[in-house]
């Protein structure tokens, strides 16, 4: 059993979390042409480079700006939502662990985090979807839009931590759960191009790529 | 309301207008349900009922009909006209962390159902919707 989801079960899922980034990338891709140029050309527009950043960055975090982001309606939970993604991939790519197996298997490595530093990070994570789990239950609005899916996506997304941290600390038997975890592991990889978890893709490209006034201005594709 | 009640529905026509926007299929599919956007529509901010909120909206319409196919009715239809024509007011101040055009979609809603004949009739009862929207 450990064998075979460590060996071939994580090929399975690595390869299908590529080809489902890929096939996400794709299928926006494929229904966005080349943006056209602006038939009206504002004079900053000759603005390149840094100073163009520097104009943008002036404008987007002026306070008039943010006040209609969600970092001006609801500032609390967009700094959960923050740490809940930067811990999500932070955690598992630089777990001194992880990186141990992955010496041992290719000979090549990630830059590390100390134990104390990721254990803690599992921890705030676990903390986030608490709270994430909670918000879904008790705030009315969310719960209008939560379904079944949205309950199981967060499950989804929190179990390889749970049962991380649960064999990190050996607070139960460690081979059952060390399986268990390598399970959830890939199934979280899986979802990723398959579900809702998708708009991890989704996000960079549509606000980087795409220009329209839901991106991160002048994008260079538009919907077609 | 809908102006010729018996009508039958165009059930080939919304189903070619929904193929028309594949990337409003992908929005529903990848919005994450975080309610983010609830607080960007000043109507919700207002009525704090969250059947205003900016994804509702798109997923009790547009959504709907993406999941039902050939098989809306005109009551679905009627049911809908209520949220995408009496909850919102079309000014695209909605925002989406992920970037999704939500009042894009429930412009798309709006347009389907004015395909059928289901549209607001301001001519006829505006106070009558306005009383029911405040509830
Ligand atoms: S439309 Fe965007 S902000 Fe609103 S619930 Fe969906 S993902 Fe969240
Ligand atoms: S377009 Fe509609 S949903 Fe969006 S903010 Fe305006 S009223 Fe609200």
């Amino acid at each position: 059993m450990y064998d075979f989801i460590r060996g071939p079960m994580l090929w399975i899922s690595f390869i299908v979390f590529m080809c489902g980034l890929v096939f996400q990338f794709y299928k926006i891709f494929s229904i966005t042409g080349k943006k056209e140029a602006p038939s009206l050309i504002r004079k900053d527009a000759n603005n390149k480079g840094l100073a163009k950043l520097k104009k943008y960055l002036n404008k987007a975090l002026s306070s008039v700006a943010l006040k209609g982001t969600i970092l001006g309606t609801q500032p609390f939970v967009a700094l959960l939502s923050f740490i809940f993604h930067v811990c999500i991939i932070a955690t598992p790519l630089f777990l001194l662990a992880h990186n141990i197996l992955l010496f041992e298997s290719w000979r090549f490595r990630l830059f590390s985090l100390s134990e104390s530093t990721t254990d803690i990070m599992t921890v705030v994570f676990l903390a986030c979807a608490a709270l994430f789990l909670i918000r879904r239950i008790f705030i009315p609005t969310v719960r209008a839009v939560s379904g079944i899916y949205d309950y199981l996506l967060l499950l989804v997304a929190a179990a390889p931590f749970i049962t991380g941290f649960l064999a990190y600390h050996q607070l139960v038997d460690y081979e059952t759960i060390i399986i268990i975890h390598i399970i959830s592991g890939e199934l979280m990889l899986i979802a990723v191009g398959l579900t809702k978890l998708g708009h991890m893709i989704f996000f960079f490209f549509v606000r980087l790529h795409i220009g329209s006034e839901y991106s991160f201005r002048g994008g260079s594709r538009s919907w077609q | 309301m809908s102006e010729n009640g018996n009508a039958r529905i165009d059930n080939v026509r919304i189903e070619e207008m929904l193929k028309q926007k594949k990337r409003m299929r992908i929005f529903l599919s990848l919005c994450a349900s975080c309610g983010f956007c609830a607080d960007s529509c000043f109507l919700y901010r207002n009525y704090k009922d969250p059947r205003y909120m900016p994804s509702y909206k798109a997923i009790n319409s547009l959504g709907k009909l993406f999941k039902k196919k050939r098989k809306v009715t005109r009551l679905m239809l009627e049911e809908m006209s209520d949220l995408v024509y009496g909850k919102c007011v079309m000014c695209r101040r909605c925002y989406c962390p992920l970037g999704i055009d939500i009042s894009g979609m429930i412009s798309w809603a709006r347009t389907i159902c004015r395909t059928q004949g289901v549209y607001e009739r301001y001519d006829i009862d505006p106070m009558g919707r306005i009383k029911k929207a405040a509830v």
